[in-house]
């Protein structure tokens, strides 16, 4: 492997397809925390700033937003919804 | 090799084992450490805790190499060199805690102010107004670049040799495509390791970000590598090592040559000669590079790709930190120099308010080439813009580390093209009775205090283990 080329792991890609409703966002988004936070332990209402994530690793997680549902959120999105469920929200609205 | 429970780096004071007083034959009993910095002092004091004969040759009339003191109020000092530290640096750490001295947060309460193009801007945290998915998809492909590199051993990455001849301002060009991207890289770099895009293998870049324990890690203040300073200055560390070590360490002392025969290795400096059984070249690469070596190097210390750390340290002082009342942190980043970041760097003890400013990369030569004068109406001028409510300031000092004589370049040296795969494998092999000290010979927080002072203790113990 190439290694800058960003692999599937990088790409933070969702196994569940993004059509099966929020529920399957919310578990994506789940995926995407643990990666970038390098923790197991993260529950759909989990606070990204309270499991340690800071502004730098917030952008990765709206880069594998974008890469994984085709939907840009804003730096300011992220702050006012910084949970797997209140990022799929904005996902879903998004849309 | 640097757990804390073996780690060779006792204090002189320590009591010494009638075993390190009586060497095994064949065993070195002197040596000639060359440069009085971290990575020296901290070779030298762990040597002559071993009963072994340590003499300090420093070419500076001071000791403390990249760490230096600047005094900006009648009791304070602010760092003009190497400042910030994290709980990692666990070496560091234990240190500070043997000498007495104490750590200071860096607070950075309030908002940030940002002049990346269009209209200046103040925001709340450290995050730029830059589009962040943009700024997402960089840090996504640093931090895979960053994971795939063997930090103790970059050479050995997979994919070394094209990783290594590549340049980050060529690596850039084909992976960034956004222009906020684009425009945040060399910041980025500037920031982290004081490069410019085009000085530094992408190899060296992924190592080196690896090596201070990742992005996240090495980019953050609370919980990271910023968070704290050493209060007073970290330049004491070094003058309280100096100070135990008393008349071993020789000030004024260049190293021109550094000779070896089947009996020992002597040492030139332009006062006179040392004699030891085995010497210590503490020192930046560049500087190592210089020295003349009989017999010669099988491998050079740095190639003509090795560049110079690029950072210039503007510090200026207020009579108080006035952005505070204002809700601003002192925390600025700017595409346009000369000062590339700021940062409130006001001692804790108060008395005064400190920015410092960050001229990094490309923007440190141009600034250093400036004269004082000039130098002070762009640095002044600049903060008055970002910081409106600031009065004229009462201190204003540069620290041109890139052309300081006796360090050619700071945070650290910059690995070019070629460098990692020509000088990595012998990066910390012997010569033999020459051994390599210095916070480019650590694979652990290379460029960084902790990275000297490991590389330090890693050469104590290989001198104790020979026979």
């Amino acid at each position: 492997m190439s290694v800058d080329t960003p692999s599937a792991a990088a790409t933070g890609r969702p196994g569940a397809g993004p059509a099966s409703g929020a529920g399957a966002e919310v578990e994506g988004v789940v995926v995407i925390f643990r990666r970038v936070l390098e923790a197991a332990d993260v529950a759909p209402d989990s606070d990204f700033f309270l499991l340690g994530g800071d502004s730098l690793i917030a952008t990765r997680v709206l880069s594998a937003i974008a890469r994984g549902y085709g939907v840009e959120l804003s730096f300011e999105d992220f702050l006012l919804a910084p949970t797997p469920e209140g990022l799929a929200e904005k996902i879903t609205a998004g849309r | 090799m640097n757990g804390r429970d073996d780690s060779p780096a006792a204090p002189v004071t320590a009591a010494l084992t009638p075993a390190a007083l009586h060497p095994a034959d064949g065993a070195a009993t002197t040596a000639v450490v060359v440069g009085a910095g971290l990575a020296g002092l901290t070779a030298a004091t762990g040597l002559a805790a071993r009963g072994i004969e340590v003499t300090v040759l420093e070419a500076r009339d001071r000791v403390g190499g990249r760490t230096h003191g600047l005094r900006v109020a009648p009791c304070s000092q602010v760092d003009a060199g190497a400042a910030y530290l994290g709980e990692r640096h666990t070496e560091l750490l234990s240190l500070l805690g043997e000498l007495g001295l104490k750590t200071t947060p860096t607070t950075m309460l309030g908002a940030s102010r940002f002049a990346l193009g269009g209209e200046d801007a103040t925001r709340d945290g450290r995050f730029p107004p830059l589009n962040a998915v943009a700024l997402g998809d960089m840090f996504e492909q640093l931090d895979e670049l960053t994971r795939a590199v063997r930090p103790e051993a970059p050479w050995l990455t997979p994919d070394a040799a094209r990783l290594d001849t590549l340049t980050a301002a060529a690596w850039a060009e084909q992976r960034l495509t956004h222009p906020d991207a684009l425009l945040f890289f060399p910041l980025f770099l500037g920031e982290m390791m004081a490069a410019d895009p085009a000085d530094v293998s992408v190899l060296h870049l992924a190592f080196y970000l690896r090596s201070g324990g990742g992005i996240r890690y090495l980019n953050a203040f609370e919980g990271g590598a910023q968070q704290d300073r050493i209060a007073g200055g970290a330049h004491q560390v070094c003058e309280r090592l100096a100070q135990r070590l008393g008349a071993r360490v020789r000030l004024g002392e260049p190293v021109l040559a550094v000779r070896q025969d089947a009996d020992g290795v002597t040492v030139h400096s332009d006062l006179g000669e040392y004699r030891a059984d085995v010497a210590v070249m503490a020192l930046p690469p560049l500087l190592a590079d210089a020295v003349e070596y009989r017999p010669g190097l099988p491998v050079r210390r740095a190639s003509g790709r090795t560049a110079r750390g690029c950072a210039v340290k503007a510090t200026l002082v207020y009579p108080e930190p006035v952005w505070r009342d204002h809700g601003l942190s002192g925390w600025s980043v700017n595409a346009e120099g000369p000062l590339l970041s700021t940062v409130d760097d006001s001692p804790a003890e108060g008395g005064v308010g400190v920015l410092t400013g960050f001229v990094t990369g490309a923007e440190a030569h141009r600034f250093a080439a400036l004269d004082p004068e000039h130098q002070r109406a762009a640095a002044v001028g600049q903060a008055a813009r970002l910081f409106p409510m600031l009065p004229a300031p009462i201190g204003f000092h540069v620290t041109d580390w890139v052309n300081e004589r006796y360090s050619r370049g700071c945070y650290a040296a910059l690995f070019g093209p070629g460098d990692w795969l020509r000088h990595g494998p012998t990066l910390t092999t012997p010569h033999q009775r020459v051994h390599w000290a210095g916070t480019e010979t650590s694979t652990e927080y290379f460029g960084l205090m902790e990275g000297a002072i490991r590389s330090g203790q890693r050469v104590v113990a290989e001198i104790l283990a020979r026979t």
